[in-house]
């Protein structure tokens, strides 16, 4: 029983970090830490990020400033 | 027990919709619901009434000239001079608007009362503008005697598009010529930098993303004691890097910015009126509004021995943005029988702005004093643009790096089914 259980919790882990290390996910968090990057700078409201970038974001189609 | 084979479904396009999914449904309660507000008055959708006689609408010609637009309706006309379209750009310097009452033969009418409203553009939340508060709004309702039948303002216009500009001419006497009403468009084309910064960034864009998709879709070989790949492990560090160095940049920069701003402050604080001016000045208008919304703006001037109204003074008007010393608005025209002289602004830019209105004399006027400028700071309050249509920007954005990707992924995978091809 022992042994049943930490073969399958072996088994379980082994899911998970093949999960994880698949293409679809890693490119799924590169693209969610690049997007997050790209709100950061173009599109936070956030004052230091809004002042900051204020020119750029004016000067860039598509990006809404005010 | 839900077992998801990796190879064939692709999750980051289900995630990226879900995501954006659950964010569509958040109202946009962090922007002021902006309806288009018409004086009852105003109405752009107002059909042009046309006699037999009436011309049709000439087309804005493109070129070095000056444009001319006219539309025909009875017996007055109105004819609208602008700048040539290749010397105007939006959110720039203040574009010149001049609005000219004539009759049938051209002949310019005078004694006129003339009621200009200008409308920018229609919302494109699908292709956003830098003012998103601003699209679908009044920018301007100005109503002036034109004693030569000619109103002319100078405004920024602050984005792309067709502004609607709505003129209402009547005779000041009532019965001189006949009222009309009109609806002339002006059409200003987009910053041609704003492309270039676009295709700067898609191009980056499309970098970035075919070099992850390159290392993503190398052989994913991970070595005893490993808990990644090697080559995983540096590109999701590189861009954590990338990331860490952005918002300290732009941390940094907002603290220089900040302590910079606060210098700029003073200056402008400490400008005030005259104590004692050659008139009684005072101000009709709102002291602070926010963006999409139009704003009161006015002045009374009256004896400061008699208290009487003082009319057909000369008022030149002018709007400055302080944050960046931008001129914004300017128009020159005269106080009514009232003393007043009244109009209603919008300012299209969330920082403190200044009217200032210089008083002088009438040509000719019976009672001289020196000219003087009075001066009113209106404090603007801005409003964060829409959330949906920025996620729909950064959802374009995010497709170039996708696009970008797969390349990459595809690009890295050919390369190795040819060397393992070739091995074999």
């Amino acid at each position: 029983m022992r042994t049943a259980s930490i073969n399958s919790a072996g088994a379980f882990r082994k899911q998970v970090v093949d999960f994880t290390l698949s293409v679809p996910v890693q490119a799924t968090l590169y693209t969610s830490l690049c997007a997050l990057t790209l709100w950061t700078l173009y599109f936070s409201s956030y004052p230091p990020a809004h002042n900051s970038l204020h020119e750029v974001r004016h000067h860039t189609l598509m990006v809404g400033c005010h | 027990m839900l077992t998801l084979r990796f190879g064939r479904v692709g999750l980051s396009p289900a995630l990226l919709a879900i995501f954006l999914g659950v964010f569509s449904s958040v109202s946009d309660s962090w922007a002021t619901p902006n309806h288009q507000k018409l004086p009852s008055s105003v109405n752009p959708q107002t059909e042009i009434r046309t006699d037999v006689n009436a011309g049709k609408s000439l087309v804005p010609a493109s070129g070095n000239s000056p444009q001319l637009v006219t539309a025909s309706l009875g017996k007055a006309r109105v004819k609208l001079t602008t700048p040539p379209i290749n010397q105007v750009l939006p959110n720039d310097k203040p574009v010149s608007l001049a609005v000219q009452a004539v009759d049938q033969q051209g002949k310019p009418l005078t004694n006129a009362k003339i009621q200009l409203a200008i409308f920018t553009p229609s919302k494109t939340p699908w292709f956003s503008t830098d003012f998103p508060i601003v699209e679908g709004t009044q920018l301007l309702n100005l109503e002036a005697i034109a004693l030569s039948g000619k109103l002319q303002v100078q405004q920024v216009l602050p984005i792309r598009g067709n502004y609607q500009l709505i003129v209402d001419v009547q005779p000041l006497d009532g019965k001189s010529f006949q009222a009309t009403r009109q609806v002339l468009k002006f059409s200003v084309p987009e910053n041609p930098v704003k492309y270039r910064n676009f295709a700067i960034l898609a191009v980056i864009l499309l970098c970035a993303g075919g070099c992850g998709g390159w290392v993503i879709g190398g052989k994913q070989v991970i070595q005893p004691g490993e808990i990644a790949p090697q080559q995983v492990r540096l590109l999701l560090s590189g861009v954590i890097i990338i990331a860490i160095a952005s918002l300290l940049v732009v941390n940094i920069s907002a603290e220089f910015a900040e302590s910079h701003q606060h210098q700029h402050q003073a200056p402008h604080n400490q400008a005030k009126n005259q104590l004692s001016l050659p008139l009684n000045v005072q101000w009709l208008g709102d002291d602070s509004t926010h963006v999409g919304q139009l704003a009161v703006m006015g002045v009374k001037l009256t004896d400061p021995k008699t208290g009487i109204a003082v009319k057909d003074v000369d008022l030149k008007i002018k709007a400055i943005q302080l944050e960046h010393d931008q001129t914004v608005f300017v128009y020159q025209g005269l106080s009514d029988v009232n003393g007043k002289l009244i109009w209603q602004q919008q300012f299209f830019d969330g920082a403190s702005h200044q009217v200032e209105v210089e008083v002088s004399p009438k040509a000719g006027a019976i009672n001289k004093f020196p000219p003087f400028t009075f001066f009113k700071e209106i404090e603007v309050e801005g409003i964060a643009p829409p959330l949906m249509g920025r996620f729909i920007s950064l959802g374009y954005f995010t497709a170039i790096l996708v696009v970008g990707l797969l390349l990459g992924l595809w690009l890295r995978r050919d390369r190795i089914f040819r060397a393992s091809a070739s091995c074999r």
